[in-house]
C-alpha cells in the first residue's frame, strides 16, 4: 500500500492541498469555506453558493454557465452546506474525466479550476450587488429547501432533536439558515456579506488526480484572484457538559411511525487524544449491524427496522435514531437506556470489541478508494488542528480496550429524548 | 476463464460459467483497497406467479422476495452480520422489481468474506419463530416508507400507470400481505429462484481474478444442487393506456410533490436493443429536462420547480416508463407547461447542438461512475439480467444518432400513456 502524501502550499492566502495519484479516472476538486455558526450570518452564508451557481461575468445566463459543464464531458459540479462543530461549512466540489479517456477534450483540470474560480470570484453583478433576479430566485429556492426539511420525517426528527438539545448554543442553527432572516436580504447586503466571507473565512482547496502541486498552484493563482490579508485557521472549542436532568420533548404530526431520537453529550472531539475511544464507543453502541442498538432494538425485540447511532466528531455529540410503533415508545426508550448503561458497566464482549475494531478499520481503509472521501478525511485535520493519517487512526483504534471504552462512557451524558408521534392518543 | 478487454475505458472483465450454471464475473481494480462483491438472483417483487417445469403453478403473497432477502441473513448459528463484522466486512442486501442482491465490501480477509457471502445465501434457515419475528421488523420498514412523501409519490405514479403488471405492487408488500408468509412459502420461493443457474456473482476490487475463480469453483463443486427444470414466470397482459390519469395522496409536505411520465410497451425486448432504448430515452430526457435545458430553466424562472427537479427512465423486458418531476407550488400549472413543452418538442424536433452537448454529458457521467466499485457492482447485475452488458454503455452512446433520439421522442410521448402522481398537504 502506498502512503497517501499530500503536497501543500498557500496560494493567494488559501491553503492548497494536492494529492497526485493515478488511481482514479478523474480529477477531483473540493473547496471548503467555513464561518463560525451565528444567527447573524448563517442565512446569508447559506444563500451565497445558491446565487454563485447562477452565472458568471463571462457566462451571465445560467443555461450558458451550465453548458460549460456539459462541454467538459459532463463534469460534476455541486455544493453542500453543513455543520462541523460550531462552524458552518460551504463545500464546492467538482469531478471531471481525465483527458486521456476523452481524446481532444483539452486540459480538463485547467478548465475545471477556471470554472470554479470564476464561479467563486467573478459573479454576475449589477448596481453594486448581485444580479437581483438571481437573488430573488434563489431566496425562493432556499426557502423551499428549508421548509422541505419537514418532508423527510427521519431527517426532521434528527434536526429537531439537535435544535432542542442545543437551544442555547449556535449549534442549534440549521446550516441552511432560517426563513425569517431570508426576507430582509438584498442583492447589496448579500454582496457585502459575500465579499467579507471570501476575504476573511478559512479557505481550503483540494485537488486529487494526475497532477502536481506546481500545476494546481499555477491555476489557483490565476483563477482565484482573491485579495486576502491572512488565511485563518479553524478554532473549535472543546465541549463542556452542563449537568442537567434529561429533557424529553414530544412533538405531534400526521405520521404512521414514531421517530425516537436521543442526543448524548461527550467531552471529546476529533482533536482529543481519546477520540479513537469515542469512535469505539459509538461503534459498539450503534454504528453497525452488530452493534448493541441494532441487535437489541431490532433483532431481539423486533421493535424497529432501523436503530443506530452516529456522531459529529467535531462537536462531540452522539445521536441515536430509530423508527418505532408509537405504542412501543417506553419499551424502546428502556431498551436503549439499558444499552447505554451496559457500556458504562463495561458489559462489552471481546467479540464486540474485535468486531467494532474490524469495522472501523474497514471503513477507514475503504475511504481511500474515493477521492471525495479522502479529501473529507484530510479536512478533519484542518478543522481540528490535529493531524491523523488513516493508518495512525487505525492503529490507535486497535489499541483501545474495554476499560478505555468504559472510561469514555462514564463521561457521556444522555441530554435529550425527542419523540415525533401521531396526533391521536395520550 | 474468458477475458474481455475494454480498451476505451481501460477495464478488463473476467468471466466463467461454472458447471452448476452459476455465472461468475470479476473486474480487477488495481490500486483499490476495497473489494466489493454482489451475489444476485434474477428474482424480485414482480415474480409472484410462477411454475417450475413439471411442478404446480404457484401464487405467492406480495412482498415475499423482499421478506426472503431479510430472512437469508439468519443462520442456525446466529446473525450473519456478526460473522461479516468479525471479518471486517460491511454487508447488505436489496430487493428490486426484478432482482435480489446480497453484497459486502471489505479491505481484508476477502477469501473468507467471499466464502461467507456465497455460503449464507446458499443456506436458507427459516423457522416459524424467526419468520414471525421478522414480520414486526418489516412492518416498521413499510411504515417508514408510508411516511415518506418521495417514495409515496414514486409508487403513486407506477400505480397510476399500471393496471395489471405486478410492478405496481410495493416491493416490501403490505403489513397484511406479509402476515400470510410462512416458512413453507419462503422455502418454495427459495428453491425456485436461488438455484445457481438463476444467479450471478460479481466481484470488483483489488484482488486477483485467478484466486477468486479458484475459490468459487472449489466452493461450488463441494455443494450439490438438484437439476431444476425451467422456471416459467407469469406476468399478466398489461392493457394499453394507464390505470388512472392521476393519483393524489395526502401527507404533510411543505410543497406538493408532482411526478409524471409516459408508460411504454416493450414486448420482451432485451440485450443491446433494450440498452439502446434505455440510453436513448435517458439522453432524450436529458436534452429536454436536464439542468442546462431551456425547459428546465424556464420552469425554474417561473418558480414552478426547484433545483430538486429531475428525471429517470426505467425499463425491463416487459415494462418501461419515464418519471419526471419534483416539488412544485402548482401541479396543474406545471403540468400544463410540460404538456405544451413536449408538444413543442414533438413539432420542432431536437437540434444537433443540444444532442451533441448532452451526449458528452452522459458519456462523462458514465466514465465518472467507473471510479466507484459499488456503483459498478450495483449496476452490473441489473444490466446482465436484462441480457445487456454495462460496458456496452459507452459504444451505445457513441452510436446513438440525432435521428434515433428524435424517433425515440415521437415513440415515447403518447398522451394516452401519460399519468401523474401528486402528494400534497392540502386536503380536498
Amino acid at each position: 500500500m502506498k502512503p497517501i502524501t499530500y503536497s501543500r502550499t498557500t496560494a493567494n492566502q488559501m491553503r492548497l492541498h494536492v494529492l497526485p495519484t493515478g488511481q482514479f479516472k478523474t480529477y477531483t476538486i473540493a473547496v471548503y469555506i467555513g464561518q463560525p455558526l451565528s444567527e447573524k450570518t448563517v442565512t446569508m452564508n447559506a444563500l451565497i453558493p445558491f446565487v454563485l451557481r447562477r452565472g458568471t461575468e463571462r457566462f451571465p445566463e445560467t443555461k450558458k454557465f451550465r453548458e460549460q459543464l456539459d462541454d467538459m464531458y459532463g463534469a460534476g459540479f455541486g455544493f453542500d452546506i453543513y455543520k462541523r462543530g460550531d462552524y458552518q461549512i460551504v463545500q464546492f466540489r467538482m469531478d471531471v474525466i481525465h483527458d486521456q479517456f476523452v481524446p481532444g477534450s483539452g486540459p480538463l483540470l485547467k478548465q475545471s479550476l477556471q470554472f470554479l474560480g470564476e464561479m467563486l470570484t467573478r459573479p454576475v453583478l449589477e448596481d453594486g450587488g448581485f444580479r437581483s433576479r438571481y437573488v430573488e430566485d434563489e431566496k425562493t429556492n432556499l426557502r423551499k429547501r428549508i421548509e422541505a426539511v419537514v418532508n423527510d420525517k427521519i431527517r426532521y426528527a434528527a434536526e429537531r432533536c439537535i435544535e432542542e438539545m442545543c437551544k442555547d448554543e449556535p449549534y442549534r442553527l440549521h446550516p441552511l439558515g432560517n426563513i425569517g432572516e431570508l426576507e430582509q436580504i438584498t442583492p447589496e447586503s448579500l454582496y457585502n456579506a459575500y465579499q467579507n466571507w471570501l476575504s476573511t473565512a478559512p479557505i481550503d482547496i483540494y485537488v486529487v488526480g494526475q497532477t502536481t502541486l506546481e500545476e494546481a498552484e499555477e491555476y489557483v493563482k490565476t483563477y482565484f484572484p482573491i485579495k486576502r490579508n491572512a488565511n485563518p485557521s479553524y478554532a473549535n472549542l472543546p465541549p463542556s457538559i452542563k449537568e442537567r436532568p434529561v429533557q424529553t420533548v414530544v412533538e405531534r404530526m400526521q405520521v404512521s411511525q414514531g421517530k425516537l431520537n436521543m442526543g448524548l453529550r461527550t467531552k471529546l472531539t476529533y482533536a482529543d487524544p481519546q477520540y479513537p475511544a469515542l469512535l469505539m464507543y459509538n461503534g459498539i453502541l450503534g454504528g453497525y449491524p452488530h452493534s448493541k442498538l441494532f441487535v437489541n432494538v431490532r433483532e431481539k425485540a423486533s421493535l424497529a427496522y432501523y436503530a443506530s447511532s452516529r456522531m459529529d466528531g467535531h462537536k462531540g455529540i452522539i445521536t441515536i435514531q430509530s423508527g418505532i410503533e408509537i405504542a412501543n415508545y417506553e419499551k424502546a426508550v428502556n431498551i436503549i437506556q439499558q444499552q447505554l448503561e451496559a457500556i458504562r458497566r463495561g458489559d462489552i464482549h471481546d467479540l464486540e470489541l474485535e468486531q467494532t475494531k474490524a469495522m472501523i478499520a474497514n471503513q477507514l481503509n475503504e475511504l481511500q478508494d474515493s477521492a471525495f472521501e479522502l479529501i473529507a478525511f484530510d479536512f478533519n485535520s484542518v478543522l481540528s488542528g490535529v493531524q491523523r493519517s488513516v493508518p495512525e487512526l487505525i492503529a490507535e483504534v486497535r489499541r483501545i480496550d474495554r476499560e478505555t471504552v468504559q472510561s469514555v462512557a462514564s463521561q457521556i451524558r444522555l441530554d435529550t429524548i425527542y419523540f415525533l408521534r401521531d396526533q391521536e392518543g395520550e | 476463464m474468458q477475458r474481455n478487454v475494454y480498451d476505451s475505458v481501460k477495464e478488463t472483465l473476467y468471466y466463467e460459467k461454472l458447471a452448476n450454471g452459476l455465472d461468475v464475473y470479476m473486474l480487477p481494480k488495481p490500486g483499490f483497497q476495497k473489494t466489493y462483491a454482489t451475489f444476485a438472483t434474477r428474482y424480485g417483487s414482480i415474480d409472484n406467479h410462477f411454475q417450475v417445469e413439471g411442478g404446480k403453478e404457484v401464487r405467492v403473497p406480495d412482498g415475499i422476495a423482499h421478506f426472503l432477502e431479510h430472512k437469508m441473513f439468519e443462520e442456525p448459528e446466529g446473525d450473519i452480520f456478526s460473522t461479516f463484522a468479525s471479518q471486517g466486512a460491511s454487508a447488505n442486501a436489496f430487493t428490486s422489481f426484478d432482482r435480489t442482491v446480497y453484497l459486502f465490501s471489505a479491505t481484508e480477509r476477502i477469501a473468507e468474506n467471499l466464502t461467507t457471502l456465497v455460503n449464507f445465501v446458499q443456506n436458507p434457515y427459516f423457522t416459524d419463530a424467526n419468520v414471525e419475528k421478522e414480520k414486526g421488523i418489516i412492518a416498521q420498514e413499510i411504515k417508514m416508507y408510508q411516511d415518506h412523501p418521495d417514495w409515496r409519490c414514486y409508487y403513486g405514479l407506477i400505480e397510476a400507470m399500471y393496471r395489471e403488471h405486478p410492478v405496481r405492487i410495493d416491493i416490501a408488500g403490505t403489513v397484511s400481505s406479509i402476515s400470510q408468509i410462512t416458512k413453507e412459502t419462503l422455502y418454495e420461493c427459495y428453491r425456485t429462484f436461488y438455484h445457481p443457474g438463476n444467479m450471478m456473482l460479481f466481484v470488483v476490487g483489488g484482488v486477483d481474478p485467478e484466486e477468486v475463480f479458484a475459490l468459487i469453483r472449489e466452493n461450488q463443486e463441494g455443494k450439490h444442487f438438484e437439476n431444476q427444470g425451467a422456471v416459467r414466470r407469469f406476468y399478466p397482459q398489461e392493457p394499453p393506456g394507464v390505470a388512472m390519469k392521476k393519483k393524489v395522496v395526502h401527507l404533510p409536505v411543505s410543497l406538493p410533490k408532482c411526478l409524471f411520465g409516459f408508460k411504454e410497451t416493450v414486448n420482451g425486448l432485451e440485450g443491446r436493443e433494450l440498452l439502446e432504448l434505455e440510453l436513448g430515452t435517458k439522453l432524450m430526457l436529458e436534452i429536454l429536462y436536464g439542468q442546462s435545458s431551456d425547459y428546465y430553466q424556464s420552469l425554474y424562472d417561473e418558480h414552478l420547480i426547484s433545483d430538486q427537479f429531475g428525471y429517470d427512465f426505467q425499463c425491463s423486458r416487459d415494462y418501461a416508463f419515464s418519471m419526471i418531476g419534483g416539488e412544485t407550488r402548482d401541479p396543474e400549472l406545471l403540468l400544463s407547461r410540460v404538456e405544451a413543452q413536449f408538444n413543442e418538442a414533438l413539432e420542432k424536433g431536437i437540434g444537433e447542438a443540444d444532442f451533441e452537448r448532452c451526449k458528452r454529458k452522459r458519456i462523462g457521467a458514465f466514465l465518472r461512475m467507473l471510479n466507484s466499485p459499488e456503483a459498478i457492482a450495483n449496476q452490473f447485475s441489473n444490466y446482465q439480467f436484462k441480457g445487456c452488458n454495462l460496458f456496452d454503455i459507452l459504444p451505445v452512446y457513441e452510436s446513438l444518432t440525432l435521428d434515433r433520439i428524435n424517433s425515440r421522442l415521437r415513440e415515447h410521448v403518447k398522451w394516452e400513456q401519460f399519468a401523474v402522481s401528486i402528494v400534497t398537504g392540502d386536503s380536498v
